[in-house]
């Protein structure tokens, strides 16, 4: 089967100062797939993530090219506010902001100057449903996000990620913080998703990987070991690294 | 010994210093208390100093040192809110930033008397301000500007660093996480380190001897124009607090209730300051709470 890339990443290198993280990295992330990053902590699979909306620009230097619509993202003369309107992210803790759950859901929309407040209305119940988070907070919209549950608030993050119609969505372990229940609820969620994004994960559990991705990505000491469908990955992966790594020889 | 042994031996010594740590600040507290407040009634807080005769008050003492505490918050939260917010959000970690930490450290531990001689030569003196609250305001502002500018930072700092990616993640310029998200977030800590901090300058004396003044000249509280020399509002007044009051009775004092005037002002003193430090809890809570519910 034949799928289009929605996000290629060429030659990517990343640096913390001398020290040299992230290796010649070339993916192409399918669209409407979900892709899993793993390897080990330090493997800089979050780097790489990160890398993808240009979080890590205060931190780190990003040289190679990032693929988005034939353009170049991480030309520092892009828009990096507008790449982040497209490239969403959701990260390892829930990070509600202290307010209502509405206006946290909305909080993109308005910082793009969305005053309508039908569309708002809309967009706080389709984003709400879409992270199925809807019929549990819709009677309480106007209450603070942070009485929520650490599983409802990561949903209600994926939900103000959504707000702002994303084509990617990129989630940095997003369910480490969660106990099983909330993960397998917002795993669930992924699938439902992957329909209208492109998501972009990386995670440490490797049950997540093999449920919820269709495509995987190895990564170690800074280097794209491979890069496969998750079934060849996991069932007989090509490297003897990844073999090693999934059969917990080492990582 | 056993180590259950050491561990109880150790506890004991531990908790005992702490009880005398307490005892001594309650002891201070109690007598001042306990000598000040048969003093205190409707009449010693409502009317004015005398200057020869007993009976006098400490209205005028007791309003300067309020105005006196508005008009340092005024000058100096937003200074040191800026500091604070360059501190925790954009400054670099490199030397010239260390080296500002530093100073405010120094600042920090200036002694007071320093400050007050410093206001009188510059602010007094070559900006020709006089004895007046505007000089001392000024000179408790650098009093209070490094304890605040900390106490912000601090309270900015302690919001999680994801709350920033998460506002960054979603395309918002860092002056807008900065000020819609971080900001909101730190705000009871900055309220809380406010109005504590205003506590600690209420007290002060020796920074404002020569920079307020010693006299409480007459002063109208019906007349609302600033300008007016005789107005309760004029800044550039020359006004004794109640802390300089204290000290300026105790020491060259003609009236013969000294003794009295200056407990009863030790007390209203202490118990403002109290008010003060549960005011921040409580605001400081109230705000929590909003943010949560």
């Amino acid at each position: 089967m034949q799928v289009k890339t929605a996000l290629e990443v060429k030659d990517l290198q990343v640096f913390y100062g001398d020290k040299h993280v992230v290796f010649d990295v070339n993916l192409k992330f399918p669209q409407h797939q979900i892709t899993a990053l793993i390897g080990a902590s330090g493997s800089g699979k979050s780097t790489v993530l990160r890398s993808l909306n240009r979080m890590n620009d205060d931190l780190a230097r990003v040289t190679g090219a990032i693929n988005f619509h034939d353009v170049n993202i991480n030309d520092p003369k892009v828009n990096v506010y507008r790449v982040r309107q497209r490239i969403g992210m959701v990260f390892q803790q829930p990070t509600p902001f202290p307010m209502s759950i509405y206006e946290n859901v909305i909080y993109g929309l308005r910082l793009a100057g969305e005053k309508d407040r039908h569309v708002l209305d809309q967009r706080v119940e389709e984003s709400l449903r879409q992270a199925a988070l809807w019929d549990e907070v819709k009677d309480q919209l106007k209450s603070s996000a942070l009485a929520l549950s650490g599983g409802q608030q990561q949903r209600l993050c994926i939900a103000r990620t959504l707000a702002v119609q994303p084509e990617i969505i990129l989630m940095d372990e997003p369910t480490s913080a969660l106990d099983p229940v909330s993960t397998s609820q917002i795993e669930d969620t992924l699938v439902q998703l992957k329909e209208q994004f492109t998501i972009i994960m990386v995670t440490h559990n490797m049950q997540q990987a093999s449920r919820s991705a269709d495509w995987t990505a190895f990564m170690h000491q800074g280097h794209l070991i491979e890069f496969d469908k998750t079934a060849t990955i996991f069932m007989n992966p090509h490297e003897q690294q990844t073999a090693d790594y999934l059969s917990g020889k080492f990582g | 010994m056993t180590p259950e042994r050491i561990d109880k031996i150790a506890t004991g010594i531990i908790l005992g210093l702490a009880v005398m740590v307490g005892l001594v600040i309650l002891g201070l507290l109690g007598y001042i208390l306990a000598q000040g407040i048969p003093h205190i009634s409707w009449h010693f807080l409502t009317s004015g100093a005398e200057s020869f005769a007993a009976g006098g008050g400490i209205r005028d003492q007791l309003f300067n040192s309020l105005y006196l505490v508005v008009l340092t918050m005024i000058v100096s939260v937003p200074l040191a809110l800026c500091a604070a917010i360059y501190l925790s959000e954009y400054a670099p970690d490199n030397r010239r930033t260390r080296l500002l930490r530093l100073a405010i450290e120094v600042l920090s531990s200036l002694p007071s008397v320093v400050v007050g001689l410093f206001g009188y030569l510059v602010f007094v003196l070559k900006f020709g301000l006089d004895f007046s609250l505007l000089a001392g305001a000024l000179a408790l502002t650098i009093l209070n500007l490094p304890i605040l500018t900390r106490s912000c930072e601090d309270a900015l700092r302690q919001v999680p660093y994801l709350q920033r990616q998460a506002g960054l993640g979603l395309g918002m310029a860092k002056w807008r996480v900065t000020t819609k998200i971080v900001l909101p977030a730190a705000l009871p800590g900055i309220i809380t380190g406010a109005i504590l901090s205003a506590g600690r300058i209420f007290g002060e004396a020796a920074a404002l001897i020569y920079t307020a003044g010693q006299s409480a000249p007459v002063i109208s509280y019906t007349d609302w124009n600033p300008f007016s020399p005789t107005s309760f509002l004029n800044p550039m007044r020359p006004a004794e607090t109640l802390a300089v009051h204290i000290w300026k009775v105790n020491s060259e004092g003609l009236v013969p209730d000294a003794r009295a005037v200056s407990n009863g002002s030790a007390a209203v003193l202490i118990i403002t300051i109290l008010l003060f430090n549960l005011a921040a809890r409580f605001v400081g809570y109230r705000i929590k709470r909003r943010l949560t519910k």
